[in-house]
């Protein structure tokens, strides 16, 4: 038996905590997120109400800061209504399904290195598997089950068509995210989240690995179904998408999961690309910055970094075409993301293999890059003077119904005379004199 | 102790948790794979194989295979969730299966399939029976590192034939749902141009419901005599016929109640 | 084992209050009779009337959606590849360039037969 447990394969240090000790951390991550999920609802009004010259709410609480919690309370005294044509137990279902997996992906998440708590040594992490980011991808995968289900179970069109969308979105996205983690278990050696924090002692994957973090950050907005890329949900097109028949405490499960999301994405990017509960730069000189209690501090700035972010976005950019948000996932992340994973391997194979410096490769690359860059400025520019060089053809006569429409005149163009039917041409210059 | 005391360790040993996990999820596996075949409704079928492959999944984990474990869940939901477009697209949201064969000799290959499926299977598991290597020989590296090594190393070949037939797939898609274009693509700019240059009604169509008694899409508007006009209702309607009749009674008094306002008007 | 016990009880946790939130959402909401409240909701003109049978859907995606599942699996490939690369060397190097070569020659025709045109 004994050696059976030695074999079971499990991440180092982890699996061991007494069952008190267990139940608190799960506990806490579950109070984590749901308050999380409070502010940022909140910030995300006054921050966007900030960008819109609006004051955004604040009579409910200091600051307004009771807000998120007030509307709650608002939902669950609403009439909770299944429409007629809802297939029932699917439709009860769906929000359950969408909620649970939200909070289980941060099972795996880190937000610190080992403390002790009550004189127990442990990780600030629930648990960790070898394969933890790859169990995040699992359970995230679980939890678009219920939102296609909350769209087919309504039995209504708009939610259908909400959840159509968001398996496309799921479909397009997941592809170039998997990929771009592959960059990291690459230099990482592991899948296990604390690992990969262990890892990134000295650099931070999104220096290392740039093209992976950007990536990584695109397809995290269209998993999560935020704008520019909440095409699922989007308003003026499909009332609410896929949650248009849910009411009461049903949406606002939906709404949770939605912020849960965003928070579980903001974690992993932090935990993957920016050194998870690692100090950032000028702080990490001091020695206790990395341990204790300290690292939640950076872990937890880190999160809200990429939910004003992911609120910036909201603010700042319209949401996307379909076609153009089809193109970009698939004409544009994937191959990106294939061309930067072989190079990485490559690069790193040369490395190991026969003691190439990686980075001159890195250097050269970066130059090639930037002069490619370059290139397209000058092309631009070159494009631009042989458009300019020639102006667009101005007809001194003025076609009043030019291809079809009816069209004021251009500058430069002369009114034709009018003639009216039935008059002679010496009364309209007449007309003509006197205007 | 000796190794051949841990493989026997490993064969016999089934902890408690284990045991609870096999005997909780092995049953609702079983029965969502049964009634999978047995239900009616095709997206019933596509979420009860959601069911079961979730429920190996969490077998697989329990049996110290993470890496299989949550590879069954992240390939299947997307899978799966293929199929229930698959269903929406071709069979349609609620409709049930239709029972007529249009594939000639589907049934002899089913068979062959099975045998065939049935006889690697029985092999497998008697090869993992006679030469059984243990847990902890084949998760001495970790899982993962052990599962790369029998991939990259020992079974290249099995792996690049993979992508063989994954190139199948693709080509199988494409017949299946590709539709070629041979006409460029009409764009908005080429649709509003024909709109005005083909002399048609350049304004929006009229709205559906409007003096009728209700005002769902499928109620064509009135005109002012009371006939229906019959560009206000979608095409995709009339078509099905779903466009509702309107009632003797409901014309007549629209034409009364359009006759004297007529004769207000003149005078 | 042990390692999935802390995620089972944070699952129990959360399917715990997502279930306590839909009973409480049924029992503190009130609860007002209306036919119109219990229809589809399409904008506050009476629902278009569902074809008998459902009705079959254009799902224009499949073929995307056929592509994500290759490269699904591909993925699933790279991650243990990804993890013990440096164990594998230039041989794993040059089998998984010829495997991702193989999948791009895929994608590179349906990119050209138009399938991932959105109309």
């Amino acid at each position: 038996m004994n050696a059976v447990l030695l074999a079971s394969p499990e991440v180092r240090g982890f699996g061991a905590d007494p069952w008190w000790l267990v139940l608190g951390k799960a506990v806490v991550i579950f109070v984590f997120l749901v308050l999380m999920t409070l502010f940022t609802i909140l910030a995300e009004r006054r921050v966007v109400a900030r960008m819109q010259h609006r004051i955004g709410p604040n009579r409910v609480g200091p600051f307004g800061l009771l807000q998120s919690l007030a509307d709650g309370i608002k939902l669950a005294l609403k009439e909770d209504i299944i429409p007629k044509a809802a297939h029932k137990a699917v439709f009860v279902l769906a929000p359950i399904l969408s909620t649970a997996p939200a909070f289980m992906a941060f099972a795996v998440i880190p937000f610190g290195p080992e403390v002790s708590v009550f004189g127990e040594r442990t990780h600030l992490q629930l648990t960790d598997l070898p394969v933890a980011v790859l169990y995040i991808l699992a359970v995230a995968s679980v939890g678009i089950y219920g939102i296609v289900l909350a769209g087919w179970s309504s039995g209504s069109t708009y939610p259908l068509l909400g959840s159509l969308r968001s398996t496309a979105q799921l479909i397009s996205y997941e592809v170039a995210m998997g990929l771009s983690f592959v960059g990291v278990f690459l230099y990482a050696g592991s899948m296990s989240t604390s690992e990969i924090v262990a890892a990134q002692g000295d650099y931070w994957y999104a220096v290392l690995l740039f093209p992976s973090f950007a990536i990584y950050v695109i397809s995290m907005v269209g998993e999560t179904n935020r704008a520019p890329f909440d095409l699922a949900e989007a308003e003026g097109e499909l009332v609410g998408g896929f949650h248009t028949e849910y009411s009461s405490l049903k949406f606002a499960l939906f709404f949770l999961a939605e912020y849960v999301n965003m928070v579980t994405v903001s974690a992993l990017a932090t935990t993957l690309f920016l050194g998870g509960w690692r100090a950032p730069w000028p702080l990490s000189l001091w020695e206790g910055a990395n341990q204790d209690w300290w690292p939640v501090l950076w872990f937890t700035a880190k999160v809200l970094l990429f939910l004003f972010v992911f609120i910036w976005l909201r603010g700042t950019l319209p949401r996307l075409r379909y076609d153009q948000f089809m193109k970009l996932g698939w004409k544009v992340l994937i191959p990106v993301a294939i061309g930067w994973l072989l190079m990485v391997a490559t690069v790193r194979a040369l490395n190991t293999e026969y003691d190439f410096d990686a980075r001159q490769v890195l250097i050269y690359g970066g130059i090639a890059a930037a002069v490619l860059i370059g290139l397209t400025f000058v092309w631009d520019f070159v494009a631009a003077r042989s458009r300019n060089a020639e102006p667009p053809e101005v007809t001194a006569e003025w076609d009043p119904m030019a291809g079809g429409h009816p069209v004021p005149p251009l500058p430069g163009q002369q009114r034709p005379q009018l003639t009216v039917a039935g008059t002679t041409a010496g009364s309209t210059t007449q007309t003509e004199d006197h205007p | 102790m000796s190794s051949t005391a841990t493989v026997l360790a490993a064969a016999t040993d089934t902890g408690t948790g284990e045991a609870v996990t096999f005997w909780v999820l092995g049953p609702l596996a079983v029965l969502a794979a049964l009634g999978m075949l047995a239900s009616k409704k095709a997206v019933h079928s596509a979420l009860l194989l959601a069911l079961t492959m979730l429920s190996l999944a969490v077998l697989y984990l329990a049996q110290d295979a993470p890496f299989l474990g949550v590879v069954q869940v992240v390939v299947y939901t997307g899978a799966v969730m293929m199929l229930f477009l698959f269903v929406l697209m071709l069979v349609g949201v609620d409709s049930a299966d239709s029972l007529v064969e249009t594939l000639r000799g589907q049934r002899v290959a089913a068979v062959l399939g099975a045998v065939g499926f049935g006889a690697l299977l029985v092999f497998a598991l008697g090869d993992a029976v006679v030469t059984n290597e243990g847990l902890d020989q084949a998760n001495s590296e970790g899982n993962v590192e052990g599962l790369a090594n029998l991939i990259f190393a020992r079974y290249v070949f099995a792996f690049e034939v993979t992508s063989a037939l994954l190139i199948t797939a693709a080509i199988g898609a494409m017949v299946l749902a590709h539709r070629e274009r041979h006409l460029p693509k009409i764009t908005q700019r080429d649709l509003s141009v024909q709109r005005f240059r083909g002399g048609q009604y350049p304004a929006p169509l009229p709205s559906p419901g409007v003096y009728a008694r209700h005002n769902a899409v499928d109620t064509p508007a009135l005109l002012p005599d009371g006939t229906p006009a019959d560009a206000s209702v979608s095409r995709v309607l009339a078509a099905r016929g779903d466009v509702r009749s309107i009632p003797e009674q409901a014309s007549t008094t629209a034409i009364e109640r359009a006759a004297p306002r007529r004769e207000d008007d003149g005078s | 084992m042990n390692s999935y016990v802390p995620i089972l009880v944070l699952g129990a946790l959360s399917l715990g209050f997502a279930v306590f939130s839909i009973a409480a959402g049924h029992l503190t909401g009130p609860r007002r009779f209306n036919r119109a409240k219990l229809d589809a909701y399409e904008c506050g003109i009476e629902p278009t009337p569902q074809p008998v049978g459902g009705g079959r859907f254009p799902v224009k995606y499949y073929l995307t959606a056929m592509l994500f599942i290759i490269f699904d699996i591909e993925i699933v490939f790279l991650y243990p590849w990804a993890v013990s690369f440096d164990a594998l060397g230039m041989f794993g190097l040059v089998e998984m360039g010829l495997f991702i070569l193989t999948l791009l020659v895929v994608y590179a025709y349906v990119w050209r037969r138009g399938g991932l045109e959105w109309d």
